[in-house]
């Protein structure tokens, strides 16, 4: 377990531009120094980040190939070779990152900053990048709608993912093999599993605003039997739950509340995963709304982002806020972090700007 | 010798003895509208036979996310289209159902409106019409109560649900105000008897024997307006069971969907069915500044089961032909998508969808740009929108108005109904 | 030329009319001779006078804006005084209820039932007090429709407020109520039947440009609207609907009355800049328009404001508007009585417009007391041979069930959703035109509202307690409901027919005297004035 890094020496160490529409999925592919984000039109871009801090940002190096719509995931296996992205095409994909490409493309991560210097009379000298192709491993095709939510053990080995028609797969993934589905009433919104692959904390929604016939659950299941093992309405009440992770050793789970929500009201719950007892609530909550969460490897600290462009490091313990990185840009009319993503060794935290770029926060030792 | 000889409002002499006949024989028969009618009456009554149903979409439904999609463009969003059974008419993979029966719409792709705000662009689109100042200009079913609807009728010519238009008869008066039911179908207030049925036999017949012998001295007009309006009333609270489906809801839940747009067209089509010309439901949740996906393809939903079982079964109970289908809000959405993941109220191209009655089906109307940022073909406005909408039911669009001296007419200067999509 | 002919109607009528000066003959003998002389010209049978029960229900309506007690019916029929009506008028007349109802009738007249600017016009209580006032003190019309177009006294604000930051609205409403012109025609295009122009228009509405709305707050959360004006701030033309041009800039219009001249306005300063507003004040100018037009609208020589207010009055007392509808004095309407029309013109402005003393003639008039009864259909009947039927206003409909159920012996108060409920039912019962019409919300209310028959069943002192407690015969108790309710004894079949009601076997003397009292609440006899 890696040690606790210098959570207030944190600083942008990074900023990876890719403006072809929004980044809304990311993840640093384990020990390496590798990022991987994903984009609304179901692009992956991947990146090496350099040893230095002060080094220049890089350019990408490959681009995964194979989703057709937005990338609404992506996670990594603890060892850095697995990446696994889910998308609204109704597909999970497995890439393997030891494998080498297989073609290369020219890439112009910024165009669009490029083409507004260009308007402005101010062009850039041209700089496509050169990138390795890659096609997925395997395409797991269980789903018929937009893959929202997907959870992995910290082995590496259970994946379960769900998606807008209330379907929950459960994935060998060594074999890529389904090992269980059910469906729930709602659609698929936030979705952990724990690190024994025993529990699953399953948020449901489906978005009406008036009509009753709208749905807001968020439950604790059993993963081996499919069964319901705690409705937690009287914790959440009537409110959507948009991100949801185990801690590593399993004790707890946090929840944060999303979906568009009023001021700071986008708050975050650290549960008793054996109760679903509510610990601790993290305040103060995200302007407009939880976008992900993610616990830090040294099994004491929780990343939270949100619909205020601002991502915040809590201390799990007691719940208190250590460390606000980024500022909220502010206004009814904002960006989104939309997904964050933590190096193995705690000192790299990357984050997926809807504004169109990566964004990587370096933690000193 | 008079100079003039002002319009007015004509009670038919016939409705009213009708009234008096009933008084006579002591018992209501409930008269259920066109249904059950003697022809003379309700040919006298009934001017064209159509029917009209209002399918309103709260806040403004998103054309490029239903009807007007721009795949691989920018403004396109995560839908994709699907083909539909017309060819050429694509529509969002969130309308199955309806893509099924595109060959009976015709989709207006080319809506070009000129109010933007949700008031404002809610009494446009149900009036036609701009806000004015000091004149409060009538719905579309208020226009519809009173060129289309059954004088005679015991139920109302005039019925909304849920989340609708909120101004009502204007100028018309109240004659043609709308019934108001809420979102789970239920009666307006005032509808539930305190009184036994003893005690208002009792009171009622004391009521029209006053009433009868008042008439024999006082012929004026307002008294037998009130009188008519008093028997409607009670002709009305004893044929208030047509508003209660709860019987039949549970073998039609599954096909339009347990929703309240779904059980909404149950009862819309209930109420045709019963004779009611005009009945106006509506559907939130549209007005997705934030969300628009995820909101909109919850919306489509519930709404794709509800519209199509609605239209199918007004096809098979032969009541399409006669029945003007409208679908619409009071703006469309930004074609492009703002950072919160909403699209914005948009007027400079946007969809609207009719079938049935007095339309054809199968039909695209105008277009926009590749982007859906303007109209590029057949602008249409809401005074051409709603002249189409009032030739399709036999209604003048020009037909004129008084609001005191100041004449109105029932669209505004130069609106032309669109003849391309008129059948 | 239309103008031409209004001018030289009225400088003739002092000349040609001169016999029927009101010095020689009351305006009310005037009244009758002339529309007599209409229904002999047209072969229309004289109308019978109406009852003492219809004349004094009616009277009551008109004058106090609700129906008479039991007592004051029972009395009123005994006394055999043959000058009982002009007594009741006097005393009318000088009833505070007089004043309250004026300003209940001139409320819907200036605002109607949904004002715009709701958030501020909603509660007109303030304003209603200041009208009450000018009627009580029967301030001469001119004098206070000069007030309300200055609104610098307290309460006298709220007219502007409904048009804020709208000159062109302002021109149309103030042109439409006070001078009985239907401006707004000329607003995209010149008038199709009058001389008047789209500048005209637009001269009209200078006057108001630079009309300010000041909020001023009060304390306890309640507002106080304070009418300012600027020094600068012009209308914009920008010529016909067919020829205006997105993003064309207007060209500013002076001031200029309806028909008139151009007031002389002084040149601002070339280096003029206006002050800033300041919080809670409202700004004065160096140059009042708003005052010129104040002065010229009710000046003795405006050809239009003195025959708008005695159309209008005449119309509030016998229907149908000399020239109808009552704010369209346009050639387009001729007025069907042009003589007498000339004469309450004259008459009202010789008066120096004393309404009290104007009303005083129209209602003592035998024209005004036709009776209700006879063939014709019309509401509002052209030549006034019968009496006009008109639905109680929401206000006179919520007083007149007080006053006949005697709710208020009670001691209990109307609650506020009652009053909700009424204004929301009986309202507007009217279309575009005015004609009434019954709707079903409003039945439904009086069918099933518990609110309603909070105010019908027996509760002490009320009727339903007095009919239930009385002693009197069976006979004597409908006698008693009748002159209670509909204001006038019941007919020996009504009398029968409701004797066999009170005594129903096996029903609660309670529920049937309540039946009884719904029975003519709900009757049109009860829901009109005839």
């Amino acid at each position: 377990m890696p040690d606790t890094p210098k959570f207030d020496k944190g600083a942008l160490a990074w900023t990876l531009p890719w403006d072809d529409d929004w980044v809304t999925a990311v993840a640093v592919l384990g020990p390496t120094r590798r990022v991987a984000a994903g984009n609304n039109l179901g692009q992956v871009l991947v990146w090496d980040l350099p040893e230095k801090a002060d080094a220049p940002a890089p350019a990408p190096v490959r681009r995964l190939d194979g989703h057709t719509n937005v990338i609404s995931r992506l996670l990594a296996t603890a060892d850095g070779r697995w990446l696994i992205s889910a998308g609204y095409d109704h597909t999970v994909r497995l890439w393997d990152m030891s494998a080498s490409t297989k073609g290369t493309a020219l890439v112009v991560p910024d165009a669009n900053a490029r083409a507004a210097a260009k308007k402005r009379g101010k062009p850039l000298p041209d700089a496509p990048v050169t990138v390795g192709l890659q096609q997925a491993e395997r395409v797991l095709e269980g789903h018929k709608e937009w893959v929202q939510a997907l959870s992995l053990t910290p082995d590496g080995k259970v994946l379960v993912s769900g998606d807008d028609a209330g379907r929950v797969i459960v994935w060998d993934v060594p074999s890529g093999k389904e090992t269980r589905r059910w469906q729930v009433k709602g659609w698929v919104y936030a979705l952990a599993v724990s690190p024994d692959a025993r529990r699953l904390l399953i948020s449901e929604r489906f978005p009406l605003v008036y009509d009753p016939a709208k749905i807001i659950a968020t439950k604790l299941w059993d993963a081996t039997t499919g069964q319901v093992v705690r409705d937690l309405e009287d914790v959440f009440k009537k409110d959507y739950q948009s991100a949801a992770v185990f801690s590593l050793d399993g004790k707890l789970v946090a929840v944060g509340r999303g979906g568009e929500v009023n001021g700071p009201s986008g708050t975050i719950a650290l549960l008793d995963a054996a109760t679903g007892k509510k610990l601790h609530e993290l305040k103060p909550g995200h302007e407009y709304g939880v976008t992900d969460l993610a616990f830090h490897p040294d099994g004491k600290h929780l990343a939270s982002a949100g619909r205020d462009t601002v991502v915040r490091v809590w201390s799990a313990a007691d719940g208190k806020l250590v460390k606000e990185l980024g500022k909220a840009r502010g206004g009814q009319f904002k960006d989104w972090i939309h997904a964050i993503s933590f190096s193995a060794d705690g000192r790299l935290l990357a984050a997926a700007d809807m504004a169109g770029a990566v964004q990587v926060w370096n933690f000193p030792a | 010798m008079r100079p003039f000889c002002s319009p007015r409002e004509h009670l038919s002499r016939r409705a009213f003895l009708k009234g008096t006949l009933i008084a006579a024989g002591g018992a209501t028969v409930p008269n259920w509208g066109g249904l059950f009618h003697s022809s003379g009456v309700a040919a006298e009554a009934k001017k064209s036979g159509k029917r009209c149903l209002l399918l309103w979409m709260n806040g403004g439904a998103s054309q490029i996310d239903t009807f007007d999609m721009k795949p691989g463009r920018a403004t396109g969003g995560p839908f994709r289209p699907i083909a539909s059974n017309v060819t050429g008419l694509q529509v969002c993979e969130y309308l199955p159902r309806m893509a099924k029966m595109a060959d009976r719409l015709a989709v207006v792709r080319s809506m070009r409106t000129s109010e933007v705000d949700h008031p404002n662009g809610i009494y446009l689109m149900h009036t036609g019409q701009r806000p004015l100042v000091n004149v409060s200009h009538p719905e579309l079913g208020a226009m519809v109560a009173k060129y289309v609807g059954n004088a005679d009728s015991d139920l109302p010519n005039f019925v909304r649900m849920g989340p609708t238009g909120n101004g009502g008869a204007g100028f018309l008066g109240p004659q043609y105000q709308p019934f108001g039911l809420d979102r789970e179908g239920r009666l307006p207030y005032f509808t539930g008897p305190y009184a036994s049925p003893e005690a208002e036999q009792r009171r009622d017949d004391l009521l029209r024997f006053v009433e009868e012998g008042f008439a024999q001295e006082h012929k004026a007009e307002p008294f037998e307006a009130h009188r008519l309006a008093k028997e409607k009333a009670w002709r009305l609270l004893k044929a208030k069971s047509a508003f209660d489906v709860s019987k039949e809801w549970p073998k039609h839940k599954e096909r339009y969907g347990d929703s309240e747009i779904g059980r909404g067209c149950f009862m819309a089509r209930r109420l045709i069915e019963a004779g009611i010309p005009f009945v106006e439901v509506g559907q939130d949740n549209y007005d997705s500044h934030a969300d628009n996906f995820v909101t909109h393809k919850a919306n489509m939903n519930v709404l794709d089961p509800a519209w199509s079982s609605l239209l199918q079964d007004l096809h098979e109970l032969g009541l399409l032909q006669d029945t003007l289908v409208v679908w619409m809000g009071e703006v469309g959405r930004t074609p492009g998508i703002n950072n919160r993941a909403g699209r914005d109220h948009f007027v400079h191209g946007w969809t609207v969808v009719l079938s049935g009655g007095g339309v054809k089906g199968g039909v695209v109307y105008g277009s926009t740009d590749a982007d859906g940022k303007d109209v590029k073909d057949d602008p249409v406005t809401e005074g051409d929108l709603f002249a189409t909408i009032y030739t399709a039911l036999g209604i003048n669009p020009r037909a004129k108005h008084f609001v005191g001296s100041r004449p109105v007419w029932a669209t505004p200067e130069g609106a032309r109904p669109v003849r391309a999509i008129l059948s | 030329m239309p103008r031409l002919r209004l001018v030289v109607a009225l400088l003739a009528v002092p000349l040609v009319a001169a016999p029927l000066r009101a010095d020689e003959r009351p305006l009310r003998a005037v009244i009758d001779a002339e529309v007599r002389a209409a229904w002999e010209r047209e072969k229309i049978p004289a109308p019978a006078l109406a009852d003492d029960a219809t004349f004094l229900r009616r009277i009551f309506l008109d004058l106090v804006g609700t129906v008479p007690t039991h007592d004051e019916v029972k009395s009123f029929l005994a006394d055999s005084d043959t000058g009982k009506r002009g007594k009741l008028i006097d005393k009318l007349l000088d009833d505070p209820r007089f004043a309250l109802h004026q300003a209940d009738v001139w409320d819907q007249v200036l605002f109607g039932r949904n004002p715009p600017g709701y958030d501020a016009t909603s509660n007109r209580d303030g304003f209603k007090a200041w009208l009450a006032g000018k009627f009580a003190k029967n301030e001469p019309y001119d004098r206070w429709a000069r007030a309300l177009l200055l609104a610098e006294e307290d309460n006298s604000t709220l007219f502007y407020v409904q048009y804020r930051d709208q000159a062109e609205e302002t021109a149309v409403a103030v042109g439409r109520i006070f001078l009985g012109t239907q401006l707004q025609c000329a607003r995209c295009h010149d008038h199709p039947y009058e001389p008047w122009t789209q500048r005209d228009f637009y001269g009209m509405a200078a006057f108001f440009a630079r009309l300010v709305v000041v909020e001023a707050a009060l304390a306890a959360g309640k507002r106080r609207f304070l009418i300012g004006e600027k020094s600068s701030g012009e209308v914009l033309f920008t010529g016909s609907a067919k020829e205006q041009k997105p993003g064309r800039k207007g060209e500013p219009i002076r001031p200029k009355f309806l028909l008139g001249a151009a007031p002389e306005e002084p040149a601002l300063p070339k280096d003029f800049k206006e002050p800033k507003p300041e919080a809670n004040k409202a700004p004065k100018p160096a140059f009042s328009r708003k005052e010129k037009l104040a002065d010229w609208v009710v000046a003795p020589e405006n050809p239009y404001f003195t025959r708008a207010a005695a159309n209008r009055l005449w119309a509030q007392f016998l229907g149908r508007g000399l020239v109808h509808p009552v704010d369209d004095l346009s050639d387009k309407h001729p007025p069907s009585l042009p003589k007498l029309f000339d004469t309450l013109t004259v008459e009202l402005k010789a008066h120096k417009f004393d309404v009290k003393w104007f009303i005083r003639e129209l209602v003592s008039s035998t024209t005004y007391q036709a009776s209700a009864s006879g063939p014709v259909k019309e509401a509002l009947p052209y030549w006034f041979e019968r009496a006009r039927v008109r639905p109680l206003s929401a206000e006179e409909l919520l007083a007149a069930v007080r006053a006949a159920t005697g709710f208020d012996a009670t001691g209990d108060k109307v609650g506020g959703d009652t009053v909700a409920y009424v204004l929301r039912y009986f309202g507007e019962p009217s279309d575009g035109r005015g004609d009434f019409q019954g709707n079903l919300g409003e039945h439904l209310f009086l069918n099933n509202s518990e609110q309603l028959r909070r105010m019908i069943v027996p509760r002490k002192g009320n009727l339903a307690d007095t009919l239930v407690k009385s002693k009197d015969s069976p006979e004597e108790r409908v006698d008693h409901l009748f002159l209670s309710v509909l204001s006038r004894p019941p007919r020996p079949q009504e009398r029968k027919r409701f004797v066999a009601h009170l005594a129903t076997p096996g029903g609660r003397p309670e529920a049937l005297v309540e039946e009884a009292i719904w029975a003519l609440l709900n009757a049109a006899e009860f829901r009109f004035n005839h």
